[in-house]
């Protein structure tokens, strides 16, 4: 038998090192630090881009043949599907050309009437297209990974549309991608518009698993809510834009028990499976600030008065 | 050298740039799955986690609750879950392998996928209460899969990283492997 054939240095007996439980205390206790600095406090997302530029070398190599992969399934598709999309995007465009055509004259008409009455300006929001690159692994949570980031000057917050209305919002900005929350996940809410009657309202994700739903929470059970009604965001969140598709409102359960009702919607937005989304700019920065709060009067405690 | 009941053969030394090879090809598998698979999916089973405890097992001296650890951020940056949650996962997984590495190579393999299933269950356990404490959507009963499937791996998995430790001691080119 060759020498090297086993393992000959013998196990150190003395120097060992850390035990494997000092090892696990220590490991564990690092986790539920750096667990509590991220979801309490915030603090982890220097760390996080730091991390994430050493893994983004491994997730571009690993994406290359995923990407050549569907490229290849894409390039088999049949002609004739592709003729077939092709057709309905033009029927589209031809539906849309008028409304189209119709906005320069309505924004033209739309500044001069808020000229006249003296109203701020409406906001135009600067925006760049972006493609969506995957699902993000977490089960937990509901969100996609979009090849824009940081350097691109994709900035945490930034509301996030497809071509059907909104997907979500940028929460996690790194230097060459970025973290996209869905409508649908439980922790996102997003404040809407009832398009028919003009209600404002708060639709926060479904936390029921694999719903895919939107919940329109704290509306009255007597609220004047519909099946089929449109909800888009109203702007008063200053993240989104007013008037952009969200959802529809898919089914209404009003129970006697709960003042309540239980109103779930389905969102416009692909959120299972879209592929080109843009990219607005968080509308924060531009409008006005918030006036000083008036300084209430020093309260004179009853009783105590020299 | 005690012979093991029902070994074969005595193994060659384990090459270091085998295990951390093997290691990151489970990483890039599991990013694989992520993002050409199944996507967000729940029951898909966590192959780097097979590959720490196999070699947190055969190897406790090279890869130790540290480097689980460090493996555990990776992914969490890559998934984009709370950090820490995969951390804390693989660290428990970890020490749980390495206080049972010295019963579990007795046994024959298949039985040896019984004993890490428990260790495969905690885990994901591990993951779900810290999710389920910082608020996040239950993903499901179809989660109990991801640790069978996982264990299920496991013979698979030790046939395939053994191999280079079964070569023949002394080179025979009529048996190139």
């Amino acid at each position: 038998m060759p020498l090297g054939t086993l393992d000959r240095s013998p196990p150190p007996f003395f120097r060992q090192g850390a035990s494997a439980l000092s090892k696990l205390i220590v490991c564990s206790a690092l986790a539920l630090f750096l667990m509590v600095a991220d979801t309490r406090f915030n603090l982890t997302q220097p760390l996080r881009v730091a991390l994430a530029a050493v893994v983004y070398p491994m997730q571009w190599l690993v994406l290359r043949p995923v990407l050549l992969t569907q490229e290849v399934i894409s390039y088999f598709e049949s002609l004739k599907q592709s003729q077939s999309s092709a057709e309905m995007a033009r029927q589209k465009l031809g539906q849309q050309s008028q409304r189209a055509n119709q906005v320069e004259q309505l924004t033209l008409e739309n500044a001069r009437l808020r000229q006249i009455l003296q109203l701020r300006e409406r906001i135009t929001t600067p925006s760049q297209a972006a493609q969506v690159l995957y699902d993000s692994a977490d089960p937990y949570s509901r969100k996609v990974i979009i090849d824009k980031g940081l350097l691109q000057g994709v900035s945490a917050g930034s509301p996030v549309l497809d071509e059907r209305g909104v997907l979500g919002q940028v929460t996690r900005a790194y230097p060459s991608v970025s973290e996209v929350t869905l409508v649908t996940d439980r922790e996102q809410a997003i404040p809407v518009l009832n398009v028919r009657t003009g209600a404002r309202a708060v639709a926060f994700g479904d936390p029921t698993a694999n719903a895919n739903a939107l919940e329109l929470r704290f509306m009255a059970s007597n609220a004047d809510v519909r099946v089929g009604d449109v909800l888009t965001t109203s702007g008063v969140d200053g993240v989104y834009p007013p008037g952009l598709p969200v959802a529809r409102v898919d089914k209404i359960e009003r129970r006697v028990e709960t003042a309540f009702a239980h109103i779930y919607c389905t969102p416009l937005a692909g959120v299972d499976g879209a592929l080109h989304v843009m990219v607005l700019q968080p509308i924060s920065g531009q409008i006005a600030p918030r006036p000083a709060p008036d300084i209430p009067p020093k309260s004179v405690k009853k009783g105590l008065a020299p | 050298m005690i012979m093991r009941q029902g070994q074969q053969q005595l193994l060659l030394p384990a090459n270091p740039l085998f295990i951390w090879g093997s290691l990151l090809l489970a990483l890039f598998w599991v990013m694989v799955q992520n993002m050409g698979l199944w996507g967000r999916a729940a029951w898909v089973p966590d192959l780097l986690a097979v590959v720490l405890v196999f070699w947190g097992v055969h190897q406790p001296l090279r890869v130790g609750v540290g480097f689980a650890f460090v493996f555990g951020l990776v992914i969490d940056v890559h998934q984009g879950s709370v950090l820490g949650q995969h951390a804390l996962a693989y660290t428990v997984l970890n020490f749980f392998a390495t206080s049972i590495h010295r019963r579990l190579l007795w046994f024959p393999v298949p039985s040896q996928a019984l004993h890490v299933l428990p260790l495969f269950f905690t885990a994901h356990a591990v993951e779900l209460a810290v999710r389920m404490m910082v608020g996040g959507t239950f993903p499901g009963l179809i989660l109990l899969l991801a640790p069978v499937i996982e264990s299920l791996l496991w013979p698979i998995v030790s046939v395939i990283l053994l191999l280079p430790q079964r070569r023949a001691p002394d080179r025979d080119d009529h048996r190139p492997l």
